[in-house]
């Protein structure tokens, strides 16, 4: 079956939350992290959206179903959800680190929040936009 | 097939707009969370308010208690400028002069600025009390040059613009995420950081423009400013460990000078021996700089210490370069010829623990094992000592020159010292001890001996007998401390004037842990017997000079300005009680790191100056019992007590403005209203107290707006709160199109330089400006009097604070908070206490003896809480020992609410870490509010601290009735400030929807509509392909 644009922008969707999934994880065991947990919505909603991108892309090979559909709808709305979440739990920390507690152990903490953040966020415009393709041609 | 294909292809682009619309709705719907987690915050950042309190029927004569000094913001504005400027002229220093200054009318017009921070000096902090410069307002912020400029100086063209081409090579690049800020002053080190020198060398000068030393030909007057910078949240490293190491400036301390920055005087002295001119330097500093070399250099005429002058101050400096105005500042810090050979230096920096642990921010120890020798009372114990010929005083320990210790190679000016246009002669005239009214009443009568008119300053001094008790028992006294001071009128040549002192005697006393006390237990103040020498100087040293010369050693000592009491016998009992009544007791036991690790710490003693020198204590591992404390969970929540004894939610019609004014706590009243409040808004209130005191629906309090400083109120502008309707009857209601309230107040000089008057009246009418900035801006609430002490000078944060010692701290500080109180303003104290050092804030333990506590920084926020009545206080990040300080009992409890009978609103430093800032403890403790913000609902404080609800919370009646005693006190403190100005009994509060609520929800509907259409549009289409 021939793959539509659809197949690299859900596999890179995927990627790219998997990746912030593991920075978020990096950042929740970093020094000044450390204390405050790991937050199941973000764990939840990231993971879910990676599970429905490879189911998505899993089924599709065999063959697109109508139902499929609502995969790549669902999808970055979970990434989105996982984004704001774990930003609102982190925007004291930025505030703080970027003021009275700056310096470089801190901003090195602060960065794979950062890059976790940027993950998640690109990941649910990729999302979204791989929602406008099927990820495998018409036979 | 091709209806097929269309079809498909219209489902994909319907499935597109649908994932789009909905995940913009998804994040719409997440963010009407953030905004009820960040309303506050939100709120000051737009200057929206989502809340307010109406008011109606009422007596603008009866809601409106206070009254300002000013018609319009325009007096207000003119006011601040010009307490700015005079606090600057009486705050400079001058250290040095061989008669070159005042400068001549003409040599005004012949001014060259040498050196970038002459062009950019540093006039607040970097981080914290920073200069919000304005303009288009009536009091529009000066620098240097501007000042200079404003007062008549004429300034070398030709060095101005060298220095201007130059900028990219002084300028510092502060790295941060989101971003470069470059700044054009000299920076101060991040926390880990080494200081870089910035002045451009002789060759980029040469370079850039090989006629600017020709230049100075015509404009021979050369003023070399030298700068350093303060920040919160930055640190100098002490020697060369702090200074940058790819420079090679012969650059041994950061607060020392670099090769460029002494070839640049050597410059001005060189070009001075051509041109016949002047060389004057001007210190932009408020840490203490290492200057013995400037001090020795014979072609420097004159220095003046200018501190961070703020947004009006060079307006002072110019006036008093030019004799309009007499110099009348003195340093509140010894200026050492090395910093580094201090006691004190010997414990300072990143001294982590082996065994860290960032869950409990468990990370660094602070052993201030110098014992109460900070300052001058280190280096004129030893001093005095070296004369007396006792404790080993002349070792070489602590020694600059690796010889026996000598005053004169140690001290390049001394603590109090300062130098006039004109001459003083200061009699102590008579001194009288009074036991009953625990005062010392001294009589010092100035005379201008000179020929100019000029102000001076009254320091006076008293050394304490340093008794074989004490020895034995570990009781230490500094050979001379200040014990109070004044400043006179303006005087004129040949007049004279007597100004009279009435001391506390409780700052002579000491406190000694080892001895009995009225509570049955151990500690007290004490004095011992034996002969007390009072006399007055200029400084510390010419003061301990003239008690050694009444003591018939052979000094350079006036004898004759020394007045003697004797107490014939050691009184433990006088001073035995506090103020209110309080039996004193040892607090602060297990501040001492011997408490928990015996015989780890030899503390600094006079008697034993070389045996007892700190080393330094690092690698040092905290015990299981440490660690213990050290996890921030030190009050279990537990089900004791009677909690239905405890009411909460009653209905006894009373509201926060029944009670505005009442003054006395212990009023029924107060228990009554306490009785209305809901547990919840107890529980929400003390865990989201940042930025602001929230509204209380069931006491109708209202919300209270803290702002930072202390260099002004900063943190919004003149307009943000301000009231422009008119109709209320507020006699500080504004005009919305009012051209000042876009101001912001961050313009005054730092604490360094406010203590340098030497001023209580100043102090008192920074005060009165602050209150009177309180009215017009409705900002009540100020953390705008830094007390912690200037251990070291190494802290960069010392701008916000006044000096190395307690006396002058508190008498500033007593000055400032109680005439702000006059106008209902809170002004509070900060940070409760020894927050000593910006190196890992969050979770160092400080550890030092009780009586080095009391009798330096607790000293130095005593009397503001015992004699101003300070309504509020700001605790600190540090630990206290093993605990928060927001979890020491001893100090909170103890100290602060009983001791001294604070009464007042209480909040944490800004901490957000959920378990550092032990919210439970602290509450315990009587701290009213976290610094922290979220939703105003149980649901957002509870999942922050898991253990905050209000089943866990119900069990516990000790629990419940700490969190209704520190809402009283803190209700207490906003019912007898400005914040209850146009509330009377009937006002109500009332919900607003913002402009962004609004916003939201139009989001939020058009894309769920978006969505439903998406939705609907992909069904279509994917009918239409079945079809």
């Amino acid at each position: 079956m021939k793959k539509s644009a659809g197949f690299p922008l859900t596999a890179l969707s995927a990627v790219l939350a998997l990746v912030g999934l593991v920075f978020y994880f990096i950042n929740c065991n970093t020094n000044y992290f450390v204390a405050d947990g790991i937050n199941p919505a973000v764990i939840g909603c990231t993971a879910a959206a990676i599970v429905v991108e490879v189911v998505l892309i899993a089924v599709a090979l065999k063959g697109q179903k109508d139902w499929m559909d609502i995969l790549p709808v669902a999808a970055p709305v979970l990434l989105m959800v996982s984004f704001v979440v774990f930003l609102t739990g982190r925007i004291n920390a930025i505030a703080a680190i970027m003021t009275f507690t700056n310096n470089a152990q801190n901003m090195a903490d602060l960065q794979s929040a950062i890059i976790s953040m940027a993950c998640l966020l690109i990941a649910t415009i990729v999302g979204v936009v791989a929602a406008y393709f099927d990820v495998t041609k018409p036979a | 097939m091709k209806q097929t294909s269309t079809g498909r292809r219209g489902q994909r682009v319907w499935r597109g707009v649908t994932a789009t619309t909905a995940t913009v709705l998804a994040l719409s719907i997440s963010a009407g969370v953030v905004v009820d987690s960040f309303r506050t915050d939100i709120d000051k950042f737009l200057g929206t308010q989502s809340t307010k309190v109406v008011t109606e029927d009422a007596d603008p004569a009866t809601v409106y208690t206070y009254t300002s000094d000013y018609s319009s913001t325009t007096e207000l504005l003119d006011a601040i400028e010009d307490l700015g400027e005079r606090m600057s002229e009486e705050g400079t220093v001058l250290l040095k002069n061989n008669g070159a200054l005042p400068l001549t009318a003409d040599e005004t017009q012949k001014i060259s600025l040498l050196g970038f921070s002459s062009y950019h000096p540093v006039m607040g902090g970097i981080m914290g009390s920073s200069l919000t410069e304005n303009t288009g307002t009536d009091a529009d912020t000066v620098d240097m040059v501007e000042a200079f400029q404003a007062k008549g100086f004429v300034i070398n063209p030709t060095l101005q613009t060298v220095y201007t081409a130059l900028e990219s090579t002084y300028t510092t690049e502060v790295e941060s995420w989101g971003g470069t800020t470059s700044h054009l002053t000299i920076t101060a080190p991040a926390v880990g950081g080494v200081f870089t020198s910035k002045e451009p060398s002789q060759a980029l000068l040469d370079q850039t423009d090989a006629t600017w030393k020709d230049s100075m030909n015509d404009y021979n007057v050369m003023i070399v400013t030298i700068a350093r910078a303060a920040s919160e949240n930055a640190n100098y490293t002490p020697g060369t460990a702090g200074v940058d190491p790819t420079q090679n400036l012969n650059q041994t301390d950061p607060l020392g000078l670099s090769d460029d920055e002494r070839d640049l005087i050597q410059a001005a002295v060189d070009a001075k021996a051509a041109n016949g001119g002047k060389v004057i330097v001007l210190l932009n500093n408020a840490s203490a700089m290492e200057v013995q070399e400037i001090q020795d250099n014979e072609g420097v005429d004159a220095i003046l210490q200018v501190g961070l002058p703020g947004g009006y101050g060079f307006y002072g400096v110019a006036d008093i370069l030019s004799g309009a105005v007499n110099p009348s500042g003195h340093l509140t810090d010894t200026y050492a010829v090395v910093n580094a050979n201090s006691p004190a230096a010997q414990n300072y920096g990143d001294l982590e623990w082996t065994n860290p642990d960032p869950e409990t921010s468990t990370n660094s120890e602070l052993v201030e094992a110098e014992n109460i020798y900070i300052g001058y009372k280190y280096y004129e114990t030893r001093y005095a000592d070296t004369i007396l010929g006792q404790g080993n005083a002349a070792s070489t320990v602590g020694s600059s020159t690796g010889s026996a210790w000598n005053y004169d190679d140690e001290v390049t000016y001394p603590f109090g010292y300062g130098l006039s246009y004109t001459t003083f002669s200061q009699t102590l005239d008579s001194l009288t001890v009074d036991m009953d009214a625990k005062t010392v009443t001294a009589q010092v009568t100035v005379t201008n001996t000179g020929s100019v008119a000029g102000k001076d300053a009254v320091q006076l001094y008293v050394s304490l007998p340093y008794t074989d008790y004490d020895k034995q028992n570990g009781v230490e006294k500094a050979a001379i401390q200040l014990l109070d001071y004044d400043k006179t009128e303006e005087i004129a040549p040949g007049a004279s004037e007597t100004v009279t002192l009435v001391a506390d005697m409780q700052d002579m006393t000491s406190w000694d842990s080892t001895a009995d006390n009225l509570a049955g237990t151990k500690g007290t103040f004490m004095l011992d017997a034996g002969d007390y020498y009072f006399t007055v100087g200029n400084g510390a040293h010419e003061a301990v000079n003239n008690v050694l010369a009444a003591q018939g050693q052979a000094v350079e000592g006036n004898a004759a300005n020394v007045k003697t009491w004797n107490l014939a016998e050691s009184d433990f009992t006088t001073f035995a009680t506090s103020k209110n009544g309080t039996a004193v007791e040892n607090q602060l036991e297990d501040m001492d790191l011997n408490y928990w690790m015996p015989d780890t710490v030899t503390y600094l003693t006079r008697s034993d100056w070389e045996g007892t020198w700190p080393k330094t204590y690092e690698n040092l591992t905290a015990t299981d019992e440490m660690l213990d404390c050290m996890d921030n969970d030190n009050y279990e929540i537990t089900a004791n007590g009677d909690p239905s004894s405890i009411t909460f939610g009653a209905d006894n019609g009373l509201t926060l403005a029944d009670l505005k004014g009442v003054s006395d706590i212990n009023d029924e009243r107060w228990s009554l209203l306490l009785d209305q409040i809901e547990l919840e808004d107890c529980l929400i209130r003390t865990g989201f107290g940042g930025t602001s005191t929230k509204a209380i629906e069931s006491i109708m309090s209202p919300e209270t707006i803290q702002n930072d400083g202390p260099n002004g109120i900063y943190s919004y502008t003149l307009g943000q709160y301000a009231n422009t309707d008119a109709s209320t009857g507020d006699p500080c209601a504004v005009d919305a199109n009012d051209p000042n309230l876009n101001y912001k107040m961050g313009v005054m000089p730092n604490e360094t330089v406010i203590a340098q008057t030497f001023s209580k009246q100043l102090a008192a009418e920074y005060g009165r400006v602050i209150g009177n900035y309180s009215l017009w801006s409705n900002l009540t609430i100020f953390w705008g009097c830094g007390t912690n002490l200037h251990r070291l000078p190494y802290n960069a944060r010392n701008h916000e604070y006044y000096s190395e010692d307690a006396v002058l701290t508190a008498g500033q500080g007593t000055a400032y908070v109680a005439a702000a109180k006059e106008y209902g303003c809170i002004v509070a104290p900060k940070h409760l206490v020894f927050n000593d050092t910006e190196v890992n804030r969050t979770g160092v333990a400080v550890f030092m003896t009780e009586q080095q506590a009391r009798e330096n920084e607790l000293r130095g926020t005593q009397a503001i809480i015992e004699d101003a009545g300070a309504l509020g206080v700001m605790s600190a990040y540090n630990r206290v020992g093993c605990l928060t300080s927001n979890s020491h009992s001893g100090l909170m409890l103890g100290i602060l609410r009983g001791e001294w009978g604070f009464q007042g609103l209480m909040s944490e430093d800004f901490i957000q870490d959920a378990n550092y800032t032990a919210l439970k403890e602290a509450v315990i403790n009587g701290i009213t509010m976290s610094c922290n913000t979220g939703d105003s609902t149980m649901e957002a404080v509870s999942a922050k601290w898991p253990y905050w609800t209000v089943e866990n919370v119900s069990q516990d009646a000790t629990l419940l009735a700490a969190l209704k005693q520190v809402m009283l006190w803190q209700n207490y403190a906003l019912a007898n400030s400005n914040a209850m100005d146009g509330l009377a009994a009937t006002s109500r509060l009332v919900s607003v929807r913002t402009w962004y609520d609004n916003a939201l929800t139009g989001v939020q509907v058009v894309f769920g509509l978006l969505t439903l259409a998406g939705i609907a549009m992909y069904l279509r289409a994917a009918k239409r392909k079945k079809s």
